[in-house]
Order: structure tokens, then sequence, then C-alpha cells
């Protein structure tokens, strides 16, 4: 089963853009649910990202790559 | 946006760390709260050292070893920080507050607005209480690190705002620290000066303008503020 991570749709008002600025583990890893994976800043705020379940983590977005609300980032295959 | 917050004072007087354990203060904050110690916390510390203090992604810029060895050879080392933003000078010239918040989030929105207006009215409220005419947030072009919640004065940044939101350990809460930096001595022209040394030795053409910013020894140079900074963590433990 694949599990979508997603930058949290509710985090800021506006459609201000982010950016991913670190990965915290590599790609294809596995990772368990609850685990930090990803850092994204907006509004000079870095909110983490946690793996919402225990999976092998598939990057989509970069780091330095610039997202919205909503936006996929990876996903995790479990 | 729900505060869940019992309150702990156990910091009302400022703190004279290097930026290092300055820094460390920030985090042990955040991670106190993560770790379900207690759900509110304030920190105020003013460097002994100096460093230019930014996010660790600027490590990955074209040039970053060379720039960084040049600014440690004007004195100005290189430390990176845990919030948001871009480069910003840390010196016993500047306070720094930090507000941590355990915040049990719901289905609104604009959680970091929230956080921005939860740290920057209080401080604008001690400003006018101090004297200072009409401090108020939002933006200030041509300052560096800077954002839509500044504390400003005529426009000027005097209280550069950063973020960092991270889960709570075994529950769906948020902790968050969100921190200022208020210039209080020095002039503008030294400080932004750092951060165009490091725009030129980066090679990033971007220049930051004095012009931007104040310090608020230049609005109030009577002013004892660290006598008068327990009122701004009386403030903002307030809401708490």
């Amino acid at each position: 089963m694949t599990t979508d991570i997603t930058v949290p749709a509710d985090l800021w008002e506006g459609e201000t853009e982010g950016v991913i600025t670190a990965w915290l583990v590599n790609d294809g890893a596995e990772v368990a649910q609850g685990d930090l994976v990803a850092e994204v800043m907006v509004e000079k705020a870095q909110y983490e990202i946690e793996a919402p379940v225990s999976g092998r983590l598939s990057i989509t977005k970069e780091e330095d790559e610039v997202v919205s609300k909503g936006t996929l980032i990876a996903t995790l295959q479990a | 946006m729900t505060p869940a917050c019992s309150l702990e004072r156990d910091s009302q007087t400022l703190h004279r760390p290097s930026v290092a354990e300055g820094l460390a203060l920030e985090e042990a904050l955040l991670e106190s709260i993560c770790h379900g110690e207690g759900d509110f916390g304030l920190v105020a510390w003013s460097p002994q050292d100096r460093a230019l203090v930014m996010p660790r992604r600027h490590e990955r810029l074209e040039g970053f070893p060379e720039a960084r060895a040049a600014l440690a050879a004007q004195g100005w080392p290189i430390q990176f920080r845990s919030t948001g933003g871009t480069p910003v000078p840390q010196c016993p010239a500047v306070i720094n507050v930090a507000l941590a918040l355990r915040c049990r989030v719901t289905g609104s929105a604009a959680h970091l607005e929230w956080g921005y207006r939860r740290l920057g009215m209080p401080w604008c409220d001690w400003l006018s209480e101090l004297g200072v005419t009409a401090p108020n947030l939002g933006e200030a072009p041509g300052a560096y690190c800077d954002g839509r919640f500044n504390v400003r004065i005529g426009e000027r940044k005097l209280v550069g705002t950063a973020q960092r939101w991270r889960r709570v350990r075994g529950c769906r809460d948020m902790a968050m620290l969100a921190h200022g930096a208020m210039q209080v001595g020095e002039t503008p022209e030294t400080l932004v000066g750092v951060v165009n040394a490091f725009q030129a030795a980066i090679g990033d053409p971007e220049r930051f303008s004095p012009a931007s910013h104040i310090a608020l020894g230049q609005l109030l140079p009577e002013a004892r503020v660290e006598a008068a900074l327990p009122g701004l963590l009386a403030r903002l433990a307030e809401d708490a």
C-alpha cells in the first residue's frame, strides 16, 4: 500500500509558497511511523514533517524545490 | 489553534551565554515541550560573543566554505540555527526572546500567522509602554532576513522573527518555538554591513539597506532595556 506525504494544507494563510529545506532520510530508506523525514520552510518558519506510516520512502520533491500547501513531496510504500 | 498551557516562569532574567549556548537554550526549550515537560517556556538571552547565524541549508550554497572563512576572518564566524529565514548577525547589541508553546492543532488554518502574532503583539505593547510610537508588525523591504511579521518602528525593522514547529511526542499536539531578535545597540549600518559582507563573499548580488533597520538605542538612548525586559516577558506570559 502506498501512502502520500504532503505539505500540510492548513499551515499558513494565502498562497505563499514554501521550500523543502532538508530531507532527513535518504531516498529509498525504510522509515518508521512518526520519524522526522523532512523540513519545509515558509514565512521564515521551519516545519518538521513526519512519516505518517512506516514504509520505504520515495522522494518526489528534492531539497530547495518550491512547494505549495498540499504538495505531494514523497510516498511511503508499506 | 488552541494553546494548551500551564505557566512555568522559570526565566525572567536576561541570560548572557555564547551564541552557541543561546541557540542551544532555545533548542532545549522546544525539546522540553516536545517531551511533555511543560506547555510553556520563555528564554531571553543576549550573546557575549558574535556570529552570523543562518539556517543550515545555506551550507549548500556554492562558495560557502570560502564565505565562511572570509566572515570568520572579519570576526564573524558562521553558526546555524533551527528556525527559518536568512543570515542574521548575533552580538551583544542584540537581545533574543524565544517563546515555546504546546499547541493543540484543530482544523483551523494559519498556525504560522497565529504564532507570529502571539509573539509580536505583546512585543508591540511593551514598546508602546516604553514610549515608542506606533510599533507594528509587517514587512521592511530592504532589510536582511525580511518577513511579514517583523516588529517595525516607522516601517523599519526592529525585531526579526522566525519559528520552528515540531510534533509533541506521542500525540497530535505541536510544539512551537517563536523567536525574536531585537537590535538594541550598535547602528544598523554595522550589522547590515556584516550581512552584506556575507552576500559579497557568497557572490549574491542582493544588498540590504541600513535605512530599513532601526536599533532601540536610536529611539530610546536613555532606556534601561535590560531592566524593562521582565515587562516584555510578563506580557508574553499573560496569555499562557
